[in-house]
């Protein structure tokens, strides 16, 4: 909140169903986010982007904390979801969890049939592991969005896949987004300017922009991100 | 050719050669033993070794030694089973990475190495002799006591099995069912021991085909029993014990009975490695 540089980011929308304040992230000795501000808003897709190592993943990690199965990793700050700080202990894992969907960059079947895995869909009861890539990715997104969340996570969703099973994903997240609060981190940037509201752009930890997709994608106001979208460091 | 191209040949031959030629040196000696088995016991091979005891001996069979093998070997594997794969399930789930679980790992694997005789003699002073006092010197040699020794030796290959097999289970199936919302303990019965299954069925598999052969513990627990015995609260005979009691026999008869009981030992071993290595191909789980 004491960050002066907050009053250059507008909060873009008055309903927010993230409020992260101050949000710091170390891994061991390691300072991976420094003081990230931000509101995301609900039922709209936000998408972040930025060069490896810059710290999206770690903060799309933070904010289901499944990063908290793991030793020696520590976040300090706040994120506020509906109001409630989630990162204070007492707030309940499970219930969070059950808020908030997570589909990873590969897709993650469970060793179970498909009906099993998600509880219906075509083609049930045959093993999981033998669909496609995109067809496993579909199932993962639908197996998120059985538990009827709030909020998805897209960690880099469609990485693993080719243009078409990639193009199948985009289109399913136009369609999730009139019922969730939708994030992807994501390394394609014409990927984050097709699906998304808002982006923003992280550089070594620290939030740089964070504006409309089209403001940003056509005159971002910082020099960093000019720099990153036409591609002069990446 | 180019030198580089042709020295990579040259090297790329010998250490095939070498590796074939390795394989070959243990591929002969299993086939080997195997042929010497059969060859010193093929006279004893016939329906009477599974039909008679050893009370007849050298007209009789190991009927009873085999019957006893199969019950020691069950109580023991039953006892390791459930508590080696609970244990190598905490140690991989709840205990990976923390002070008390590294320890209570390089313990286990001190309990994996230890000489199978001192299991043998452990058991027969915490088993054996508090019960013969109990019976007022009668003498409690049983097949329960013979198989908590052999329990004692599987279970920490049980342990160390279930516990690499669970930790080879790649993070991102926890980390995509946690946060699904699912408590770990949900987590662990339904998706983790379901990934490993097959892995911690050979690990079980492979602690029968160890335990199967020993011999040294049972000297001082079951003992050994001429009679037909199915209470697992008398003394039994099992296969190593029966061998090794007749092969410093003078007889030439008794010796051949020993050889034909090493080839079934063998052969059960061998099979119980082919069933593994069939489960852990068939089942393989791909997550990729």
């Amino acid at each position: 909140m004491t960050d002066p540089a907050l009053a250059a980011r507008p909060l873009p929308v008055a309903s927010p169903k993230f409020t992260v304040r101050d949000l710091h992230f170390h891994y061991g000795d390691f300072h991976a986010l420094k003081g990230i501000d931000m509101d995301i808003p609900e039922k709209q897709v936000t998408a972040i982007i930025g060069p490896s190592g810059c710290g999206k993943s770690t903060l799309l990690r933070i904010f289901n904390r499944i990063y908290a199965i793991y030793p020696k990793l520590r976040a300090t700050g706040s994120i506020l979801l509906d109001g409630e700080n989630i990162l204070d202990p007492r707030y309940s894992m499970n219930r969070l969890r059950s808020k908030i969907g997570m589909v990873f960059q590969k897709p993650v079947p469970f060793p179970m049939t498909i009906f099993e895995n998600v509880a219906y869909g075509i083609r049930h009861h045959e093993s999981a592991l033998g669909l496609s890539g995109g067809q496993q990715q579909r199932l993962c997104i639908a197996r998120a969005i059985a538990l009827k969340p709030e909020v998805l996570l897209l960690d880099e969703p469609t990485s693993a896949l080719d243009p078409i099973a990639t193009g199948r994903i985009e289109q399913l997240v136009e369609e999730l987004k009139s019922e969730f609060t939708i994030v992807i981190v994501t390394h394609n940037m014409q990927q984050a300017a097709r699906v998304s509201d808002l982006t923003a752009f992280m550089y070594l930890g620290e939030l740089i922009e964070f504006d409309k997709t089209e403001k940003i994608f056509t005159k971002p106001d910082k020099k960093q991100t000019e720099d990153y979208i036409t591609g002069r460091f990446g | 050719m180019s030198a580089l191209y042709l020295r990579r040949r040259i090297t790329n031959a010998l250490a095939m050669t070498m590796s074939m030629l390795a394989t070959l040196v243990g591929l002969a000696f299993l086939a080997w033993i195997l042929w010497e088995t059969l060859r010193q016991g093929i006279s004893a091979l016939d329906l009477k070794l599974f039909t008679k005891i050893t009370a007849y001996g050298e007209d009789g069979g190991l009927l009873n030694s085999m019957a006893g093998s199969l019950i020691i070997n069950f109580i023991g594997i039953g006892i390791a089973t459930p508590i080696g794969v609970l244990a190598g399930t905490w140690l991989a789930e709840y205990a990976n990475r923390t002070k008390l679980g590294e320890s209570i790992r390089f313990l286990n694997d001190i309990l994996l190495s230890a000489p199978s005789i001192v299991m043998g003699l452990f058991v027969y002073t915490i088993i054996v002799l508090p019960s013969t006092a109990l019976t007022h010197g009668n003498t409690t040699f049983s097949g329960f006591a013979g198989g908590v020794a052999l329990a004692l030796i599987a279970l920490p290959v049980i342990v160390r099995t279930t516990d690499e097999m669970l930790r080879l289970v790649p993070s991102t199936l926890r980390e995509a069912a946690l946060s699904l919302g699912v408590p770990q303990w949900k987590l662990t019965l339904q998706i983790l021991i379901r990934a490993a299954r097959s892995g911690i069925i050979t690990g079980v598999l492979l602690a029968l085909a160890r335990i199967s052969g020993e011999t040294a513990p049972l000297l001082f627990t079951a003992f050994g029993n001429n009679y037909m015995a199915i209470n697992p609260m008398e003394k039994m005979s099992s296969l190593p014990q029966i061998i090794y009691q007749y092969a410093n026999d003078p007889g030439e008869a008794m010796h051949a009975l020993a050889w034909a009981g090493a080839f079934v030992i063998t052969m059960f071993v061998l099979l119980l490695s082919l069933a593994s290595r069939l489960i852990l191909s068939r089942t393989k789980v791909s997550h990729d």
